[in-house]
């Protein structure tokens, strides 16, 4: 087993991730850019490296440094988390060739995968069903409007190198063609330095089922079951659970198969996951596979029992899976919902500044995995992800409840995140029902506003507000007097006191 | 004691009297009785004629968010014409629509030139944040009356971009 793991990420996962290392005794070592230094994955780990400037490409993104960094410190391995250099194959080649172990799959795979035109074909070839659409990168425009008119409006857009949403964008009329491919190919460039797009059928309101699966260095493949994810919005998911509500034990079955048959085609090793859209018919289509731990982890962990991130790591070091697929079962229901700093009443637009308070909930069933604290700055050079709440319970309607009253306790102030609007999406009449599709967002909950609270509750906020306006004024006193009591802002109106009988 | 804030660009006037631990909120027309007891430096439980409500407040600056029982107010001290005119924002007065940065972020594309017709709803430019592009819309039909940034320009949080002419 290793002794010092590199973790070349940032936030909730890279804590997830040093988390891991310390239950199994490996040494964590963090890497941050110049933006990150009071991070809580910094103050988290045995060890940090400053690994260069805020921008990613200088810092999260910079391969050289970052395995000079494992080097001169002795680390034996490198965890990639997800995004920036997770499903880089060019970086897990450089590992390789540096005698660094990459947690990862090895890099031919992920260069077939990482390559969502080639794994189409492959794909195709193997007999695995796939979106209808280009195998190819157009030439140019025109070639782009020939091919778009050939597999007919509305056709979606994607990077090759794509994930995350990121270069994705739906095109209904050759007249949206050329400002989508241009935006999406800026996209695709920042976010992944290669600016390669294709088209392909859009399917319309489509589930999100994906499968997870482990794969050794030894051929040994196990699936843990699906996850559903098709609350989404900007093509980006919001909300995932396990089980699916429209798999039936059959069709559950046959996509665990092709799932494994996947990562047979692309020889694949280490954690991966494949996703599928599942059609209005049943009919399921490979997507592509996220050659990574997902962001969405935690609800296959919950509902198998098993440690993903400790898998991914025994499986780098060599160990032979001990898993099978026989004795795996999925028990009870989990959710996840993604904590961004957005403002979902303002198109989900990044909101960024100062956790001004937190105070994350808990209680029987309820996990969360974060990355950050109160009294820490939100960069804006980063994805806007803050933590992501888990819950499990025995069933979907009481995991459902258990999700809404976790999100009810959940507070965050100081920046807007996604929490009122997510109370909302878990409190819907289509989501308590399953009905849940990609275009659940768009349909349910287009130009969302926050409903009016209790008029007594705006009563009592102003109250508040006021007591803490007191309190203020008197802490000025209290700094140009000579009053050395301990400050307290409740105390501005006389002799309260903490603890205090009525 | 009276207090003037702003609620989603409504002026709140409030008023408290103490009497031991026990407050008397005046609101509008509404009157209520709360027994008040400090938790902490941040939070404070009030019991409402029986009825418990948890206070979370933070303050930054002129803001303060206040949590009460799973729902934050964003509650700004003062009137709202008077924050935009220290802002310098003259949004108010103007017949022209100034178009501002929803969030700070990078300007990685102007895709209007000045004098230029617009359709409500066009995209006037492209700011990035946290790695994604944000189309920035026209909020009405009109002419392109002055651009204020260009491409790399970095941009805080409602810092002026275009400023619109409405269509005579």
């Amino acid at each position: 087993m290793f002794k010092k793991i590199l973790v070349s990420n940032r936030g909730e996962i890279a804590c997830r991730i040093i988390r891991a290392c310390r239950e199994m005794g490996i040494a964590s070592l963090a890497v941050y850019s110049e933006a990150d230094r009071a991070g809580l994955h910094v103050q988290l780990a045995d060890e940090a490296a400053c690994i260069g400037p805020p921008p990613a490409v200088e810092s999260y993104l910079n391969m050289d440094r970052i395995i000079e960094t494992a080097r001169t410190s002795g680390a034996e391995a490198i965890h990639p988390g997800y995004g920036f250099l997770a499903e880089n194959s060019e970086f897990a080649r450089r590992c390789e060739r540096a005698g660094i172990v990459f947690i990862g799959p090895n890099s031919r795979a992920l260069d077939l995968v990482g390559d969502k035109i080639r794994a189409r074909q492959a794909m195709e070839k193997s007999g695995i069903p796939i979106i209808p659409g280009m195998k190819h990168v157009a030439a140019d425009f025109a070639e782009y409007a020939v091919e778009a008119r050939k597999i007919g409006y509305p056709v979606m857009i994607k990077a090759s190198a794509g994930g995350g949403g990121k270069g994705m964008r739906i095109v209904c009329s050759e007249e949206e063609l050329r400002p989508g491919l241009e935006s999406g190919q800026r996209e695709a460039k920042s976010a992944f330095g290669d600016e390669s797009v294709y088209l392909e059928k859009y399917i319309e309101d489509p589930r999100h089922v994906e499968f997870q699966l482990l794969a050794d260095n030894y051929g040994h493949i196990v699936h843990l079951f699906e996850r559903e994810c098709s609350i989404q919005r900007r093509h980006q998911k919001i909300v995932e659970e396990t089980p699916s509500q429209a798999l039936t034990p059959e069709l559950r079955r046959k996509m665990g198969e092709t799932a494994r048959k996947v990562l047979e085609v692309a020889e694949y090793n280490n954690a991966g996951t494949v996703e599928f859209l599942l059609d209005r018919n049943k009919k399921f289509y490979f997507l592509e596979v996220n050659a990574r731990l997902q962001v969405e982890h935690p609800v296959t962990e919950l509902t198998t029992g098993v440690d993903l991130v400790q898998q991914q790591i025994r499986i780098a070091a060599g160990e032979k899976l001990s898993l099978k697929q026989e004795n795996l079962a999925q028990r009870g229901h989990a959710i996840e919902c993604r904590i961004y700093a957005e403002d979902p009443s303002n198109n989900f637009l990044p909101s960024s500044g100062k956790i001004l308070f937190l105070r994350e909930p808990n209680g029987p069933g309820v996990r969360h995995d974060g990355g950050i604290y109160g009294g820490w700055e939100v960069p804006i050079y980063y994805d806007p992800i803050l933590a992501k709440l888990i819950v499990w319970a025995e069933t979907r309607e009481s995991a459902c409840a258990r999700m809404a009253a976790a999100l009810d306790d959940y507070v965050i102030l100081g920046i807007s995140t996604t929490i009122p609007f997510l109370k909302e999406v878990i409190s819907h009449p289509r989501f308590r029902e399953g009905e849940t599709t990609t275009g659940f967002i768009k349909n349910n909950f287009d130009n969302w506003r926050q409903k009016e609270g209790p008029a007594e509750g705006l009563t009592l906020a102003l109250a508040a507000a006021a007591l803490e306006e007191l309190s203020a004024s008197q802490r000025v006193e209290k700094a140009a007097g000579l009053d050395k009591e301990v400050y307290s802002p409740w105390q501005m109106l006389g002799r309260w006191r903490i603890g205090e009988k009525p | 004691m009276d207090f003037e804030f702003t609620v989603d660009g409504v002026r709140q006037t409030i008023s408290l009297d103490r009497k031991d631990d026990r407050i008397s909120i005046r609101h509008g027309d509404k009157t209520l009785e709360a027994e008040v007891r400090v938790i902490s430096k941040q939070a404070v439980s009030l019991l409402v004629g029986g009825r418990s409500f948890q206070v979370i407040v933070a303050r930054d600056k002129d803001k303060k968010y206040v949590w009460l029982n799973g729902r934050t107010y964003l509650i700004q001290r003062g009137k709202e014409e008077q924050r935009l005119a220290e802002r310098g924002d003259d949004r108010a007065q103007k017949g022209n629509s100034v178009v501002t940065a929803p969030m700070p972020g990078k300007v990685v594309k102007v895709n209007v030139s000045e004098n230029e017709a617009v359709r409500k709803n066009q995209t006037l430019a492209v700011v990035e944040a946290m790695k994604m592009e944000n189309e920035i819309k026209s909020p009405l039909e009109g002419f392109v009356k002055k651009i204020y940034v260009s491409p790399g320009d970095l941009v805080d949080s409602e810092k002026p971009l275009l400023e619109i002419e409405p269509k005579a």
